[in-house]
């Protein structure tokens, strides 16, 4: 992999480790929003307003989605009338990203694909109607959820630039097997040519998550087996 | 180059999750919260007002009410212990909502208990009020594909068939505790519910201002008694009544057993017939050949053994008979007991000419079978008599000649054939029953008069 150059939050100093292809970073240390446009790091500002929203996974929850051990690096939140929902950004070991859907105790682990999978071929936002069936990437898969929704804060560091406050709109599928797909629109619900994030629902034992939040009163998961330590050691 | 950082870094929700206790800002009532903060709403459970947690902890009233407190099956913050895929899994009541349908203007209200663990998210325990059965739910991961074609609705999903069962609008009557998302008493939802019992697959559909979805649930029947016992509760669950919508059907049950049980009835049923025939003397006790109409027997004989019941078997040969009849009636008189065993045996045969077609008929060699005779000394006593046709009719055929033999110990045949159609009822009987009770339970259906 690449070396990465060293980069401090231009805020408090502090370091602010990008990684990858990572757009924005969250500082750990003054919450911070910094940006990296090529060479230059700007701060946008303490502008993240991220709450606590019962989510069991943290920064650095590591898992395994089919052999592909990752790690989760950076969260984007997500608010809309009735609710919140967190998109956990994962960086797998083979250097692909990937993100871990976090809804009302529902997963799915999505990869990003080109927009020439689905341009073109699916309708419009405004034109999506719920239970209806869409073909994605020669999969039918059903509409089970279509709103339009706000940033509303972030930790950690993410692919792109995400503006607290900017609604965008997303539907979301789930295939017969098991598939789940998004479909984002971004801010214009009028094109028909959204960024397709393909994968499929999980269980957070399933990807052996570790390690995970603590919650008061309740026992936290063992470790995955093959991810603990030797007997003895 | 770089500033001082901070000591240490934020470490954003590396603490553990607290839970909380507050006072109702509407009533001042005591408010427990479990759901950590993936609460979006609260509902007081004693005033039933709707409120916000803030990102500050604090409650804000949305909407105050002052409805009572509604005694449910389950109370909030009981725990449970669920047989899940891996293991045992631990849950915690959070939220409490009822809902109810109406059908032909017949309210049916149900309580459904948001059973939650932070590790493993959310599940749906119902309780129907009305036939008292209990169903667990999880949302499905992934969508289950409506079949195309005539015929009853249905849904496949991983490879399992749902025939539908009702479509109906459910509605929130009532609210109590912490919830992820917005529940209002009054709010609407289509559910469509598809059945493979004790499997459901319920499709509900809902808008809110900014968006819709619809929600996949797979429901599992759940005996009252399983959850008496995951929650460890005293005493015994709400009595049930008729059959509810994916209550497994006993009759059904196992049906690879009700053919194995069937296969090992018959073979008994065989090896039990072969040893009783094979069991039986037939030995002959009395034999006389050669008798005319005008002969009659009395004669002492010995049956079976004193004190045992024995099977008799009673041959009657009547040669010479030509549209004729003869006529045997036999008399057994115990010496012991002087009770009397009677019964009689016609031999006859007819023939004749009509449409120019000859037949015949008759049987010549009657025989006749007496169960239960207890062994012991009897006097036989046999007087025949015969007839013809016409205008001889009371007289009996010259020729006629007749034997009688009585054996003892002799084969019944029902003792082997009605074992069989026995055990050859119960599947159709066990059949009838499930169809009985398949009818019972779609009779509360959308599709009352048919089950197909």
């Amino acid at each position: 992999m690449q070396e990465q150059p060293q980069t401090h939050c231009p805020n408090c100093g502090a370091p602010a480790p990008f990684r990858g292809t990572a757009v924005s970073l969250v500082c750990e240390y003054c919450n911070s929003t910094i940006v990296r446009r090529g060479v230059d790091i700007t701060l946008i500002g303490q502008v993240s307003a991220l709450v606590d929203n019962g989510s069991p996974i943290i920064l650095g929850s590591r898992g395994r989605f089919k052999g592909t051990p990752f790690e989760v690096a950076g969260r984007l939140q997500v608010a809309y009338g009735r609710g919140s929902w967190n998109e956990w950004f994962v960086n797998f070991a083979d250097g692909t990203t990937g993100w871990l859907a976090d809804a009302q105790g529902q997963f799915a682990i999505t990869r990003p694909k080109n927009q020439q999978v689905v341009a073109g071929r699916v309708p419009p936002y405004a034109n999506i109607a719920v239970n209806s069936t869409i073909v994605i990437d020669g999969i039918p898969a059903v509409v089970v959820d279509r709103r339009a929704a706000t940033y509303k804060g972030a930790e950690g560091i993410l692919p792109f630039e995400a503006e607290p406050g900017m609604l965008f709109h997303g539907v979301d599928l789930r295939g017969h097997k098991g598939e789940f797909f998004s479909l984002d629109y971004g801010t214009n619900p009028n094109h028909n040519s959204p960024i397709p994030y393909l994968g499929e629902a999980i269980k957070l034992a399933d990807v052996g998550l570790h390690p995970l939040r603590q919650f008061k009163g309740w026992r936290r998961p063992a470790p995955p087996a093959a991810a603990g330590r030797a007997p003895g050691a | 180059m770089a500033a001082q950082a901070p000591s240490a870094p934020r470490k954003l929700f590396r603490e553990e999750a607290q839970t909380g206790a507050i006072n109702c800002p509407a009533c001042g009532g005591p408010i427990e919260l479990h759901g950590f903060g993936a609460v979006e709403q609260v509902n007081c459970p004693y005033c039933g007002s709707e409120l916000a947690p803030e990102d500050s902890g604090d409650l804000q009233v949305v909407q105050a009410a002052q409805r009572a407190r509604r005694e449910s099956a389950l109370p909030l913050h009981a725990r449970c212990t669920l047989q899940g895929d891996n293991g045992p899994e631990d849950y915690e009541v959070i939220g409490i909502m009822w809902r109810e349908c109406r059908v032909d203007g017949v309210v049916y209200p149900w309580q459904e208990f948001l059973l939650y663990n932070p590790y493993l998210g959310y599940r749906y325990l119902m309780f129907t009020m009305t036939d008292g059965s209990w169903a667990l739910g999880q949302t499905l991961d992934g969508a289950p594909q409506l079949e195309t074609g005539f015929g009853h609705r249905k849904v496949t999903f991983a490879k399992e068939k749902y025939k539908h069962f009702q479509t109906s609008v459910a509605i929130v009557s009532y609210v109590e505790g912490e919830f992820p998302w917005q529940v209002r008493v009054g709010d609407q939802a289509v559910a469509h519910d598809f059945i493979k019992p004790p499997i459901s697959m319920s499709i509900e559909e809902a808008a809110t201002e900014d968006g819709q979805d619809v929600n996949f649930t797979k429901m599992r029947h759940i005996d009252g008694a399983e959850v008496w016992k995951a929650f460890k509760l005293p005493g015994q669950p709400p009595r049930t009544s008729g059959v509810a919508m994916i209550q497994p059907n006993p009759y059904k049950k196992g049906r690879a057993i009700t053919w194995i049980l069937l296969a090992v009835m018959l073979v008994a049923w065989l090896v039990a017939a072969i040893a009783y025939v094979d069991g039986r003397s037939n030995k002959v006790v009395f034999s006389e050949t050669g008798q005319t109409v005008t002969d009659t027997i009395s004669q002492e004989i010995e049956i079976g053994t004193k004190g045992e019941l024995t099977t008799l078997e009673f041959d009657f040969k009547a040669s010479g008979l030509s549209n004729a009849w003869a006529y045997a009636e036999v008399m057994l008189i115990s010496q012991d007991t002087e009770k009397a065993v009677g019964f009689g045996a016609t031999a006859e045969e007819w023939h004749g000419v009509s449409g120019g077609e000859s037949w015949r008929e008759g049987d010549q060699s009657p025989t006749v079978t007496v169960g239960k005779v207890p062994g012991g000394t009897y006097l036989l006593q046999i007087a025949p008599s015969a007839g013809q046709q016409g205008s001889a009719a009371n007289t009996p055929p010259t020729n006629l000649r007749m034997a009688y033999t009585l054996r003892e110990n002799v084969v019944l045949g029902r003792y082997i054939v009605l074992p069989f159609f026995i055990i050859l009822g119960f599947p159709i009987f066990f059949w009838l029953l499930a169809r009985i009770y398949e009818g019972r339970r779609w009779s509360n259906s959308d599709y009352v008069s048919s089950s197909s």
